[in-house]
Formats: C-alpha cells, structure tokens, sequence
C-alpha cells in the first residue's frame, strides 16, 4: 500500500455506465442501497452510444435514403439526397437525448456518479483513475458491467482513417465510396447494409463460408441474397490480409486479389473488458475468452457481481439488463437467480432476422415439428410492398412452443410475442386461438401455430412430414 | 419386396395391437418414416421403415392383434433380400435423441478473422415448463420445479401446482381433472388400444384372483413433518417416496408378498422373484399407466423420489418406453392424489399384492386419550389370498406403518 493511500468507504459501487451498469445503479437505489457508479467515458455505454442506437437510427437514415427504390411503382416519385454532417447531428442528438435521460434517471434516483477509470487493488478496494489524480474506494458490494472492445487484426490496425472500427464508421463525416467490412457477423452485416442503402459500394469479407455464423442456414441464405440486392459484394470463406498499394489483400480459396477501399472497418469480434479492470487482481476466476466466471446469481465472488458482455452467452444489451436487475437483487440480500428460458437475438439487416430459441434445423434433428409460414400470404407485408421471407414456429412433442423465428421486413417487432410465449410454456393452441389484429405481421406467428395445429389457414395444408 | 414382420419390440411380449396405420398402400415411405402405430401390454410405439419404397400390403387393420413375427407390412423396395432377424430387432429401435449442441458464445477470440455471432445460450424444452413469474415463486418457496407435476397444457407447472406441491400434501388438494374425462360419443366403440388392454388385464386379475383386503388409518404428522424437513434439501421428500421405500424394505422381508401363482393349462407354480420391483399407477391423458420403480430395495429414500419424479415426467410427456413399464413384483396406487379416501384396488395379472394409499386430510384421532385433529393417511392392502394368508397380509402391513411412523428408520436402515 502506498503512504498516504486514504480509501473512501462505499455502499454499493457500480463499475460501467452501460445498459448493464446504469440498470444495477438503478435497482440498486430502489432497494435502498446508496449507490456509486463508476464510468471512464459516457453514460450508457456501447449501446446507447456507438452501438443499438446509432446503428439503428443510421438504418432507419439509410431506409429514408433508400425509399426511391422501395416505392417504385406506386405512383410516388420521389429523389433522396444525403447530406452525411446533417446525418451525423441527426444521430448525436438521438444519443444525447437518450443518454441525457440515463443521467436523469441516475440523478433522481441518488445514484453518485464518479467519472474516471476503476480498477481493483484488491478484491475489496478499487482505485479510480481521472486525469492525474487518484482515488481509492473501499466498498460493501461491487456489481462490475466494464463491457467489451472491439477485437483488432494485428496485421490490419485501426489507424482511425482508412482502417476504423464500428464507432468511427457510424459516425464518418463523408461517406465511402469503396467500404470494406471485415468480419460478416450481425454487427458487420447491419453496417453494410446501411452504407450500401446511403450510397457507398460495400464488400464484406468473412472468413467462415456463412453470414452469420451460429445462425440457421436458411436465415442467413435469405439475408446473404438480401444484401447482394442492395449491390453489396460478399466474399465468404475470405480471409482480409492486409493494406496494400491497390487496396485490401484478400485471400481466398483461389488466390488473393486486391479490393479498392478508401474505408476499411474492423467487426470481428469483440473482446470482454475483463483484464482492464483488475478482475484477476480480485481474485475472480476469468476464462481463455476473457469471460468471467459468475454463478447463477451472477456472483464472481464474495460481494463481488459482474455482468453483461463480460458474462458468458449472446452479448447484447438486453442480456446485461436483464442481469443488472439480478445481480442487484442479490446484492441486496434477495433469492434471484439468471434463469431466462431464451434470449431473443434480432439482426437488422434487410430483409430483418427474428431468432428465440430452438431453430428450424434443431427442430429437424430433435424431430421437432416446425410450421413454416409465408409472408407472401400476409396481408400486411402486401400492404408495405415487402413479401419476402417467413415465420416458422417450433413445439416439443407436447405442443409446447419452444421457437420463433422470422425472417422479413420488420420482424425485429415480433420478439416480444416470441419470447412471451416460450417463456410462459405457450401451447401451440394458445397463440393458434388467440386472435391477432389484421391486418399486421404478428398474425403471421399465429398463422404458422394454426400450421403446426392442423389447420393453416391462409396457406394451403402440407404433407404431414414437410411442416418446415 | 420387403417383408416387415412384427419385431420383438422388448421383455418378451408375444402381441401387440394396430393402433394406427400411419402410411397407406401406395403410399412412398422413406427409410425410419413412421408407419405403424403398435400397442402392446406395456405402452404404445411407432415403428419406423427400415427400408425405402412404396407400400405394397398392410398385414393387419387397426384394432387388430397381431404376433411377434407375423407380417405387418410389405414394401416394395425394389430388391428381394429377406433380412435377418438381428437387423430388424435393430431397425425396431427408436431414433437416439441427439442432445443440442451448446452454441459457442459471442466473445472472447474467435478465430482472427471470425464474426461475432451471438447465441442465445438457453435451450427450451430441457427444463420444466413454467411462465417467469411460476419459476420465481418456486424460488421463493424453496420448490424444486423438476418435481412438480404440472396440470396445464403440455405439462405446464402452473402457480398453483406449485402452492399445493410446496404445502408437502399433494394429496391435499384434488388434482385438477382431464377436461375430456368419462367423455366418449354415443355408439359401438370397438375395445382396442390402451382401454382394450386395461380391459382385459382387470377382467383377469378379477376373475383369477380370489382379493382379500386390509384397511387402516394412521397419523401421518411425523411423516409430513419429516417430508417438510426435507424441503431444503437437494432432493425433497415426499409420501409416496417414503412410503415406497418402506415398503421394498417389508417385501424383502417377506418375500412371498413381493411372489405370485403362474396359474396355466398345465403349470401350477408360486414364482418369488429375486428383485423388487414397485410400479407406481399414474392417470394420463390416455389411460391408467404404471411406471416401474426397479430395485427399490437397493435404492435409499432420496433416490427412490428421484425415480418417480424421473418417471412422472416422462409419464407426462408421453415418453415411458416399454422397458420403464414392464417387470413389476408390487404396485402403490396413490388414489389420494385425485381426492379419494377409500378404494378397494385390482391386483395386477402377475403380482399377488397391492397398496392403496388415499388422501392425507386433518381428521378426528385420538391421541393420549384426547380426540384431536391430526393429519391422517388412510391406507389399503389387497393380497392374493391363494398366496397371501391373513396372518402375512397383517405383519406386512405392521411392518410397512412402523416405517411409516417413524421415517428416520427409512434412513438409518440398511439398503439390500
Ligand atoms: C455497432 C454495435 C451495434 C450493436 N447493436 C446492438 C443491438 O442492436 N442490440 C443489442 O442488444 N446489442 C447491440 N450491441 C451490443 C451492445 O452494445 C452490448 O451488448 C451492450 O452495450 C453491453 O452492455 P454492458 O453494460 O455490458 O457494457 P457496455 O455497454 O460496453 O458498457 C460498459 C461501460 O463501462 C465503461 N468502462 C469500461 N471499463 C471501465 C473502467 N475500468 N472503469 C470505469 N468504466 C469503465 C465503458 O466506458 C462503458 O461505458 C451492439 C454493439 C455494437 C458495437
């Protein structure tokens, strides 16, 4: 210990101001504890600043620009410009307003705030880091949400100008006239297919022979083709190398070429912020992964919580907020455990991807019966112009809903339904003879569970062996 | 052409019945495609093609019965190779389930060039079936959901399965009943399937064996009291489990209990068999079935419950094979557990005993001379009287309440 280390005693002691951090501070405050919360940058963190956020206002951007295309034959004329410093104020403000409501939140609650960067001395104790000063805390409880970073290639580093990240691409002043994307996972694929609706010509480099890894096939067949429809050039089982003269050395399975990029951006992955802030040091167990070690109440060790990306399963903000309310519980002397039966995963690509729970291929190596039904016999995907894709419903032997998924336009919208009714151990019969508003895309669920009772209504009826 | 004969589908059963032709002739079938629906004693199976081709005869009508290696159905695959009896025991077998993979998680380095691909790390169906707010409330009441039996739809647990399995007297209340129960159309319907085998069983047992009964009434207090210390524990305790396990530990001490009389045209013999086996009848939606608890004499009181949980849950989704059903020396049915009191139980074909037990409910006893509310468990015992004398069907049944007066002998007590 240093002469002179002075430690501050703390209540409850929040590390992140993410949606896992800002969500524990809050519950934290609710159940009475007087809470701190430690964050180096800004409130909200990932999310609400360079991830779900502005990703999705730059789609929803995107889509306006796109809407020429889109509304062809309709009788509606209409031309786009983008004018990319207005787009960028457009998104600053969604972010700051939204973050300004965070703050608000956490003021009103009592939540302290403390603004610099945490790191355990010991498994008790945190020292903070702002500007040339240093703090030090002592605290009763500690709930850790630190997060993730993007991964980096070694041989492609970021340098911020011609080779970025996914912050520095949704936020470029200009934009690229030949982008590049590394790395074909959600994150890569929701990019490309906002700059490629604004106007740059985008390639997306993917090493595995698949767009989405991890996700059914079929889904990410149909998103692959939805991307190639907006212009963009997919290379899978490609490996970026590096930056070369004539452009980006990509090698593949027959030979290397050279693509022109004036914007080449890094989305391969990210790394959990777990060795940043001294978990190690606090005597937590953490993984090859960088994934700490939690039990089901999100325990690390003794009084010491962590949640969020740096937990093991999807990392998405939803999963750290629906944590945060468990480690706080906990924290405070309460039963809770982690226990969702699935967690909803969505891609906002064109047309969007709806996943929870069992897939269609599991389905068909359980012997599962799925129901697949059609957004070309929705009404209301006619009505909107866009009629591709589907809705495929799985159940166990019992009749019991165990999977949604859809591919589509604006099936991001039917998680809620999906996650309710295998949370609550639907029955097939339960969303069959609910009645569902017309026209909308939600009565597509109800549709496939009417297929998968015996009597599809708005398709005609399958072999007994194809529901799928 | 291919000559499907009736395979030896398990435990030496000699017939099973059509139930349901699941192909028609004509129809193209591929290979492990489902095409008959068979019932035998013990539990209904589907069984799948073991080639590929086109229908070409059905060996039977639904409802018939029909003998191990008889025809069942002919295929038109196209050669003419008579398979030998090995692979069709084999191609007899249901598919193995395959477990779902565990998806890989998002983070940590994936390969360099790799995308991130998020998974949702839960998978349904392999855990019990209740809504968020059902599982939470079993948390708070310290209620292990594996152990609930679940009344709704699909097996779902709902809030009050939980409440009335966390009072430790699931026979407290009555079992909420099958919509469908005692409904039938008006007409002649022909006596098949699991009715049709009920059916013939009973009429059996009754009209071979000569039924003497035993009834009693006991406190059940000390019992209740020590399943409700349990309730903290790993694997919760209940009744019927301690019940059990007393009474595999009474069977081995009288062996002839746990025995029965093969009565044929030319044998007369008393069979004691060398292990006990208790089947536990449960209600499905499609009729009486009964679970086989195997060696319960050789299985502590913790592992006994977990057997029945085990196969209450299978029994729930419809998924006991033949084997789970086959082989019992005894059978326990907890009538109790619908809302009865007192019933007078069949003794099944092959066995020569049987315990009842009915609803545990606060009735009057006399405790020290004082007539008090306790909680009373009203049991049956029906023997075989052509095996089983007055006098053994009474120290049997001595035995098993002495267990069941004082648990903690359940424990301590040697398992065999
Ligand atoms: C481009 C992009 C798009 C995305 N889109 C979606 C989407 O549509 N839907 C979705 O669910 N998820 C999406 N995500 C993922 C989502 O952003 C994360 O899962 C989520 O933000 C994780 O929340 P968290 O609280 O664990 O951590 P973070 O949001 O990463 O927050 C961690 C916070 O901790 C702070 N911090 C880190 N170390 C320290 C320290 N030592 N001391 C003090 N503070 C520290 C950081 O500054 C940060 O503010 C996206 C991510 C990206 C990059």
């Amino acid at each position: 210990m240093v002469v002179g280390e002075v430690a501050e005693s703390l209540d409850l002691l929040v590390i992140g101001g993410g949606p896992g951090g800002y969500a524990a501070a809050l519950h934290g405050a609710r159940l009475g504890r007087t809470v701190t919360l430690i964050e180096k940058e800004h409130l909200g963190g990932v999310c609400l600043n360079v991830g779900c956020i502005p990703s999705k206002a730059l789609l929803e951007v995107a889509d306006a620009a796109a809407l020429p295309g889109r509304v062809a034959g309709w009788g509606v004329a209409a031309t786009t410009s983008i004018d990319m410093a207005q787009v960028q104020s457009h998104l600053q403000q969604i972010v700051s307003d939204l973050t300004g409501g965070v703050a608000q939140l956490l003021s009103q609650a009592g939540v302290q705030l403390i603004s610099g960067t945490a790191r355990f001395s010991r498994p008790n104790r945190v020292a903070v880091e702002h500007g040339d000063s240093l703090s030090h805390f002592e605290f009763a409880d500690v709930i850790v949400a630190t997060g993730s970073r993007p991964i980096d290639l070694p041989d492609l580093p970021v340098d911020g100008q011609r080779v970025v990240g996914s912050t520095e691409l949704l936020f470029s002043s200009k934009l690229p006239e030949n982008l590049v994307l590394v790395g074909g996972g959600y994150i890569g694929v929701e990019l490309a297919t906002a700059f490629a609706k604004l106007g740059s010509h985008v390639t997306i480099v993917e090493a595995e022979k698949q767009l989405l890894t991890g996700f059914d096939k079929r889904v990410a067949g149909l998103v692959a083709r939805g991307l190639e429809k907006l212009g963009v050039a997919l290379l899978l089982n490609h490996r970026a190398q590096k930056l070369e003269s004539e452009g980006l050395l990509v090698a593949g399975p027959k030979g290397s070429v050279a693509l022109p990029a004036d914007k080449i951006c890094v989305v391969v992955g990210r790394r959990p912020n777990s060795d940043t802030v001294g978990l190690r040091e606090a005597g937590v167990l953490i993984n090859s992964q960088g994934l700490v070690d939690v039990d089901a109440q999100r325990r690390a060790a003794d009084h010491i919580f962590v949640i969020g990306d740096l937990t093991e399963g999807p990392a998405l903000a939803h999963k750290a907020t629906a944590e945060a309310e468990v480690a706080a519980e906990v924290a405070c002397g309460g039963a809770e455990v982690f226990d969702p039966t699935v967690i909803p995963m969505i891609v906002f690509s064109d047309p969007q991807v709806l996943s929870v729970g069992v897939d269609p291929s599991q389905a068909k190596k359980q012997g599962l019966e799925s129901f697949r039904f059609p957004f070309a016999a929705s009404g209301r995907a006619r009505t909107m112009g866009d009629s591709e894709g589907f809705v495929t419903v799985v159940a166990d032997d019992a009749g019991t809903v165990v999977g949604v998924h859809a591919v589509g336009s604006h099936v991001a919208e039917l998680a809620g339904e999906a996650v309710l009714a295998i949370e609550m151990a639907a029955a097939v019969e339960d969303l069959a003879r609910t009645i569902h508003a017309h026209p909308t895309l939600g009565e597509s669920i109800m549709e496939a569970a009417l297929g998968l009772a015996g009597r599809p209504v708005h398709v005609s009826r399958v072999s007994k062996n194809e529901k799928s | 052409m291919f000559q499907f004969l009736l395979p030896d589908i398990g435990e030496g059963l000699e017939e099973a019945e059509i139930v349901e032709w699941l192909v028609e002739v004509g129809d193209v079938v591929v290979r492990d495609q489902p095409l008959v629906e068979v019932l035998t004693d013990k539990a209904s199976s589907e069984l799948p093609s073991p080639v590929a081709g086109r229908v070409a005869v059905l060996g039977g009508v639904e409802g018939q019965r029909i003998l191990v290696g008889q025809l069942l159905i002919e295929i038109d695959d196209g050669v003419t190779v008579k398979q030998d009896f090995e692979e069709r025991e084999t191609s007899a077998k249901a598919p193995a389930e395959t477990p779902a993979a565990t998806p890989p998680s998002t983070l940590g380095s994936p390969p360099p060039f790799a995308a991130a691909a998020p998974s949702s790390s839960v998978s349904p169906g392999t855990r019990p079936k209740a809504a968020p707010a059902t599982r939470k409330f079993a948390r708070d009441l310290g209620v292990d959901l594996t152990q609930v039996p679940g009344s709704g739809p699909g097996g779902r647990i709902l809030l009050e399965d939980v409440q009335s399995f966390s009072t430790g007297n699931q026979g407290g209340a009555a079992r909420s009943l099958d919509p469908g129960l005692g409904v039938m159309p008006a007409g002649r319907h022909p006596l098949r399937g699991v009715r049709g085998a009920i059916a013939r069983n009973m009429a059996q047992s009754w009209s071979e064996i000569p039924h003497i009964h035993s009834l009693d009434e006991i406190d059940a207090s000390v019992l209740l009291g020590f399943c409700q210390e349990s309730k903290a524990s790993s694997m919760p305790l209940t009744p019927l489990g301690l019940t059990i396990a007393a009474l595999a530990r009474a069977l081995r001490r009288f062996p002839m209990v746990n025995g029965h009389i093969n009565s044929g045209e030319d044998t007369q013999e008393v069979v004691i068999p060398d292990h006990v086996n208790i089947g536990v009848a449960v209600a499905t939606e499609t009729g009486l079935v009964v679970p086989v608890i195997k060696n319960a004499d050789h299985l502590n009181v913790a592992e006994i419950c977990q057997v029945i949980a085990d196969l209450a849950q299978r029994g729930r989704s419809g998924s006991l094979s033949v084997a789970d059903l086959s082989g019992g020396t005894f059978t326990v049915t907890n009538y109790g557990s619908l809302g009865g009191r007192w019933a007078l139980p069949i003794i099944p074909p092959g066995q020569s005993a049987i315990w009842g037990m009915g609803r545990i409910a606060d009735r009057p006893l006399v405790v020290d001379g004082q007539v008090v509310a306790r909680p009373a468990l009203p049991i049956v015992m029906g023997a075989d009287h052509r095996l089983v004398d007055g006098d053994l069907l009474e120290a049997f049944r001595h035995e098993v309440l002495g267990y069941l007066a004082d648990p903690q002998k359940l424990l301590a007590g040697d398992i065999f």
